[in-house]
């Protein structure tokens, strides 16, 4: 379909359609977790060669990786720190379908954002919901209103553009707490240097 | 840009427009609320949320704060009115009363600003709030409304008020008040500081009215209201209204149930005639009762 095309839509269905294509491409980098016992909670992945984030508090033993294709990987555990609540995890996989990052810090009180996860075992839910307030300093949690479940954890927040900007993380008075990017580049970081760093 | 991108920008440009009106309430222990300054010096928030009748103080959306003066109050629509000095607070930008739809998305905001997202779940005519107020239409919203977000604006996607969201009226839903009411009780508060509500000062009971009753009031009602109750040296009493009284019509119309009478009474002011039927001894009997002023109850 051209651009001419789409511009001649009725603006609903052009937005029923975005969201629906952004929802999709989320829904592709999102994982589930699993544990000993079934299912544990989403994940993100971050890079295509395999590197998977999550919470920690979602990764508490040997646990595998299930792809949106069905695909299933034992996971390694690479760091995982419950402050943060963030844990990183390999795969033995790779040109994996991997997310793009967004600006959290950026973010304004209404804008759109969306989750996908696997709430109570629901294959690859989306919510939609808007940013609460507006990130200010160095806060520790995005705030959206969406209604998140458990099993959500781990999963992305996107902005309207598709961009991840966090890592689902808890609910707390009605509000969806996520770990925004930035914190977890800085959780990679450590880990890279940690790695680089001869034992 | 794709729509979904361009809708999120307009509704955090439309949470940052109407945001520029928008206080936070110091006037209760704890958690404070939100106000809007909806009309020059004059803010309006969620009377459940004022405590402290002195010492009211407001933030601005920069972080200064300024003394307010509670200008008025009325529990029945859960408004109340504060005075402000601050000249140079933007003010709300109040949309058309009427133009709210079923489904139309909106926002709620609280101080901070703080955002929730949703749409008017369903309209509904007039209605009488449970502490006695009178609200142009039944605005139910499908948003949560977080702690603090009561007296706080909802806006549209263009961020113009279309109400004032409280938890105060109702534990089942989330609802708004209308821009109508807000416009309406903020004057009368700015005017009298309070909203004048009649009192009859009895308490009535729904009776079935005998055949032969029925056959000598007007219009033919089945049911009356029995006088059970009346208030010593009440608007009803100084009428000459007895105890065992039956009520059967009020300016020439059947009553129809004592919440109905009550409605009937609580949307005239104080001081306004009201020529009431009432059977005594079979026989109906014109009274005339001067409404008084609805005692205010202890908060």
């Amino acid at each position: 379909m051209s651009a001419g095309d789409d511009a001649a839509r009725p603006i609903p269905h052009r937005l029923d359609r975005t969201l629906a294509d952004v929802a999709d491409r989320l829904q592709r980098v999102t994982v589930q977790i699993r544990g000993p016992y079934g299912a544990m909670g989403s994940g993100v992945i971050w890079a295509a060669a395999g590197l998977i984030l999550t919470n920690a508090h979602v990764v508490r033993g040997p646990s595998a990786v299930v792809l949106s294709t069905g695909q299933r990987f034992d996971a390694r555990l690479l760091a995982r720190d419950p402050e943060a609540d963030l844990a990183a995890l390999a795969i033995g996989a790779g040109g994996l379908p991997a997310a793009v990052t967004g600006d959290a810090r950026a973010l304004r009180a209404g804008e759109i954002v969306l989750a996908v996860g696997h709430p109570l075992g629901i294959d690859s839910a989306v919510t939609a919901g808007v940013v609460h307030a507006a990130p200010r300093g160095p806060a520790r949690f995005i705030e959206s209103d969406l209604a998140l479940l458990p099993g959500n954890s781990g999963g992305p927040l996107a902005d309207a553009r598709g961009r991840v900007v966090g890592i689902n993380a808890m609910i707390s008075g009605g509000l969806a707490l996520a770990v925004p990017e930035h914190r977890v580049a800085r959780f990679l970081g450590a880990l890279r240097d940690r790695m680089a760093t001869p034992a | 840009m794709n729509s979904l991108l361009s809708l999120s920008n307009d509704l955090a440009s439309a949470v940052e427009h109407a945001a520029r009106a928008i206080v936070t309430v110091n006037a209760r222990p704890r958690l404070p609320s939100t106000g809007v300054h909806w009309r020059p010096g004059i803010v309006v928030t969620a009377d459940h949320t004022v405590r402290t009748d002195e010492e009211v103080t407001i933030t601005r959306p920069d972080g200064r704060t300024a003394p307010a003066a509670l200008a008025g109050r009325d529990p029945g629509t859960d408004l109340a009115v504060l005075r402000i000095t601050d000249a140079d607070l933007p003010l709300a930008d109040v949309a058309d009363p009427a133009a709210l739809k079923v489904g139309q998305m909106v926002l709620a905001l609280g101080y901070g600003p703080r955002a929730s997202w949703g749409v008017v779940s369903a309209l509904g005519g007039r209605w009488r709030t449970w502490r006695g107020g009178e609200i142009d239409q039944l605005v139910r919203l499908d948003l949560t409304l977080y702690p603090g977000f009561s007296g706080g604006p909802l806006i549209d996607v263009a961020g113009r008020v279309v109400g004032i969201s409280t938890s105060g009226l109702s534990r089942q839903h989330e609802l708004a008040i209308p821009a109508s009411t807000v416009t309406r009780v903020a004057a009368e508060l700015c005017e009298s500081g309070r909203v004048s509500r009649g009192f009859l000062g009895v308490g009535l009971h729904a009776v079935r009215l005998p055949e032969a009753a029925r056959r000598s009031t007007t219009g033919g009602s089945e049911i009356g209201l029995i006088v059970v109750s009346l208030e010593p040296d009440g608007p009803a009493a100084r009428a000459g209204l007895l105890l065992g009284d039956v009520l059967v019509a009020i300016d020439g119309q059947p009553v129809t149930g004592a919440d109905d009478l009550q409605a009937t009474v609580a949307s005239r002011r104080a001081g306004s005639a009201l020529a009431a039927t009432v059977l005594r001894g079979g026989t109906p009997v014109d009274i005339a009762i001067t409404l008084g002023e609805r005692p205010s109850r202890r908060r």
